[in-house]
């Protein structure tokens, strides 16, 4: 043997597990698929075209934003892509194009990038940028006219007039059957359409152990409840708006999301009870967003409360001497 | 069956099968040892030799005054070269004994000196003491420091667990040494008083399990406690609280819980030791990766560099490639091949490149929890690495830094493949600095 051989030196351990950050955003990516089909499923181009502008527009803030701030690209992480699918499911399928693509510019460029980049954001990225085009709206009353020669016209939709069944819920209209609802009943945002799909994308994420049953069950236990005492069916309230894509793949982001256990069982049940208040007592529509922007807020908090004591911690004995 | 473990952990592919079927063999004396003067957590010895000194297979080259140390014995019969600095598997530069070897004999002779019924706890001690005798499984601490009449402690834990993935020497030992090993668990447990032996043993070793069972089936004070296969199994505080159930406080030292843990090596070396007289000159080490043409459980001189111990194993090229002593969670990886195998050394591993973490560069955390959910030791390694990362010691100190066994999982299920652990290590000493200012 040679002494001119490198060897390679470095900290332990020496041995790495498969997963990437990459292949676990991956993952949330292919998770979403089955919820992307049944939008593309009803509402054909439209919903392609919005998905297709959303992906785009991520890659191209965060080249843009990278660039700016002189760090390497980080594309292939698939952060930028996913966040730009989830905005895209978001909103309905006949959203203006501009306005889906400014959400992701904001979702991708001010509420991820701008904080950091993926792990220092504290707000779900997506929700902001939806969120924030809810408040912008006002605004957007001037300035429609302008993006208005920019429409794309894709023939006409007939599912896309329907009444949401979150809006007919809360104007007391008679619902349709709670089965067609689980299944798939368009009306609202993409996501919005079938709680089935979002749960088989669910089970995987549970399957490759990417979220825990904690924020979940806790968010959807106390959304049950809750309706439940103020005399309303808990489930049409459970299958209808944005409370399966928020409770499975909002509330449970990481990077958003409390890392205790406990802290993840509180920031559920909060959302949950944020919810209904949100539902019940204010603007019917995009209360899920709102509840978990609001809670995301907490969670260093939660988790410094929370904090579960080391395994060296002393347990506390009643004094025996 | 009744498997035990503790809370946390991960299982990781544990790649044993290179070596696990291997018999423990020897391997020649290499032409030359590197003697550390330094092997062991407490003082280093003062040289008892000088460069020109003759020098005898199992003779003391060093010792030291101290309470806390051990003293060091020539592995080879030869001529003393040097007593200098020369690079030690623990990191940076220590004294060392260099000797040549010479054609004298080159095998210690075996012959039985004490009688095991009549060993009486001092002359246990002296005997461990002489031998230089240290814990074999990593920390190395000197086995004397541990030999006291302590009432409270009713228990001898002998660590088989051997988490550690490619690492089988424990293993082997277990299985073709399990008589001395349970002689010298006996002669142990009688010295200090402890009223029952605990022999911990991952089941991924069914045939060490049943070599031992076989010994102890009939004995009502000896048991083998059947251990899930679970990293860190066979660090000290996780094994204490898996086979006895006792907590393990931070700060306690384990024989205020009335516990000895001893690996199973040191146990037959210290059962050699006090019978036949034989110092700590040589051990078992496994040396195994995917490119090591003759994996195998070798017993090797302490001493030997392990160049010497990589060409008798076959290993050609090393470009690229990491040589760890130790196991690949724990160990260290060498800067080159003149490095020695000491006495806490289990494994010389090479790992090729598409095995390390040096595939991929680290990023941000994304607080994912896999660490959190992994870590044995109940603390947050991802608030720890953000913290610890930038030198932000008071708030890593607040979330239980110092509780931190390095056992390395965090780093190995982190999906952006943060070096935690080396965190971790930089920022111990700092801490320890305002610790001791506060006081």
């Amino acid at each position: 043997m040679s002494d001119t051989q490198k060897l390679v030196i470095s900290p332990s351990p020496h041995l790495k597990g498969k997963e990437t950050v990459s292949s676990a955003m991956r993952d949330v990516f292919v998770a979403l698929i089955p919820v992307a089909a049944v939008a593309i499923y009803f509402y054909h181009a439209y919903a392609a075209f919005l998905i297709g502008v959303c992906l785009v527009t991520a890659v191209l803030t965060e080249l843009l934003f990278k660039k700016l701030q002189k760090k390497k690209p980080a594309i292939h992480d698939w952060s930028a892509l996913l966040t730009g699918l989830f905005v895209a499911l978001l909103f309905t399928a006949t959203t203006p194009w501009w306005k889906a693509a400014i959400a992701t510019f904001i979702a991708v460029g001010i509420a991820k990038e701008l904080m950091g980049g993926l792990g220092w954001n504290r707000f779900n990225p997506a929700l902001f940028g939806r969120v924030a085009m809810i408040l912008l709206a006002p605004l957007f009353a001037y300035v429609d006219d302008w993006f208005a020669p920019l429409a794309v016209n894709m023939g006409a939709v007939d599912v896309v007039t329907q009444a949401t069944p979150l809006a007919m819920l809360n104007a007391g209209l008679e619902m349709p059957p709670l089965g067609q609802l689980f299944l798939a009943f368009p009306g609202g945002a993409l996501s919005e359409v079938s709680p089935l799909a979002l749960l088989i994308g669910a089970a995987y994420l549970f399957y490759r152990k990417h979220i825990t049953w904690h924020v979940p069950v806790s968010m959807l236990v106390a959304i049950a409840i809750l309706t439940l005492i103020a005399g309303q069916n808990p489930l049409y309230h459970l299958f209808t708006g944005g409370i399966m894509i928020g409770a499975f793949f909002m509330a449970t982001d990481w990077v958003t999301s409390p890392f205790t256990d406990r802290g993840k069982l509180i920031f559920g049940a909060c959302i949950g009870v944020l919810v209904v208040i949100f539902r019940l007592g204010l603007s019917p529509t995009e209360g899920v967003a709102f509840a978990i922007l609001i809670m995301n807020a907490f969670v260093p908090y939660i988790d410094k409360a929370m904090k579960r004591p080391s395994f060296s911690e002393p347990k506390k004995q009643p004094q025996a001497s | 069956m009744d498997v035990k473990t503790f809370q946390g952990g991960a299982h990781i592919p544990h790649y044993k099968s290179y070596t696990e079927d291997k018999p423990i063999t020897r391997l020649s004396p290499p032409k030359e040892v590197i003697v550390p003067l330094l092997q062991h957590m407490g003082s280093p010895c003062e040289p008892l030799v000088k460069a020109g000194d003759k020098v005898e297979i199992g003779q003391k080259i060093g010792d030291s005054e101290e309470m806390f140390s051990a003293p060091v014995h020539a592995s080879i019969s030869g001529t003393v070269k040097e007593v200098g600095k020369r690079t030690v598997p623990t990191g940076g530069e220590e004294d060392c004994i260099v000797i040549e070897a010479d054609d004298g004999p080159q095998e210690f002779e075996m012959k039985q000196i004490r009688d095991p019924e009549n060993i009486d706890l001092e002359e246990y001690r002296k005997c461990v003491r002489e031998g230089g005798l240290t814990g074999m499984g990593g920390a190395a601490l000197p086995t004397h420091v541990q030999v006291k009449y302590n009432e409270k402690v009713d228990t001898l834990l002998l660590n088989g667990a051997e988490c550690e993935p490619f690492l089988t020497c424990d293993h082997r030992l277990m299985m073709e040494k399990a008589d001395e090993l349970i002689k010298g668990a006996k002669l142990m447990m009688n010295s200090i008083g402890a009223k029952r032996t605990l022999i911990g043993i991952e089941v991924n070793k069914p045939d060490a399990i049943e070599a031992i069972n076989e010994l102890v089936k009939d004995r009502d004070d000896m048991e083998v406690v059947s251990l899930a296969v679970k990293y860190p199994q066979g660090f000290k505080s996780h094994l204490i609280k898996a086979a006895t159930g006792r907590d393990v406080p931070r700060g306690a030292r384990s024989a205020e819980l009335g516990c000895i843990v001893r690996n199973v090596g040191t146990t037959i070396a210290s059962y050699e030791a006090c019978i036949y007289g034989k110092p700590l000159i040589e051990r078992v080490i496994t040396v195994s990766g995917p490119k090591v043409t003759k994996p195998g459980n070798y017993v090797v001189r302490i001493g030997s560099p392990v160049g010497h111990i990589l060409e008798e194993c076959g290993v050609e090229d090393l470009e690229n490639h990491k040589v760890v002593i130790g196991g690949p969670m724990t160990g260290l990886a060498q800067p080159h091949l003149d490095v020695p195998v000491v006495k806490s050394s289990t494994g010389v591993i090479v790992l090729p490149p598409d095995m390390t973490r040096e595939w991929m560069e680290y990023g941000d955390c994304v607080r994912c929890d896999k660490c959190v959910e992994h870590c044995p030791m109940m603390l947050y390694p991802n608030q720890i690495s953000i913290y610890a990362e930038a030198k932000m010691y008071d708030a890593a100190e607040e979330w239980d830094l110092m509780d931190c066994i390095e056992c390395g999982i965090c780093s190995y299920v982190c999906p952006a493949a943060r070096p935690i652990v080396h965190w971790v290590q930089r920022a111990k000493p700092e801490i320890q600095k305002r610790q001791r200012s506060r006081k």
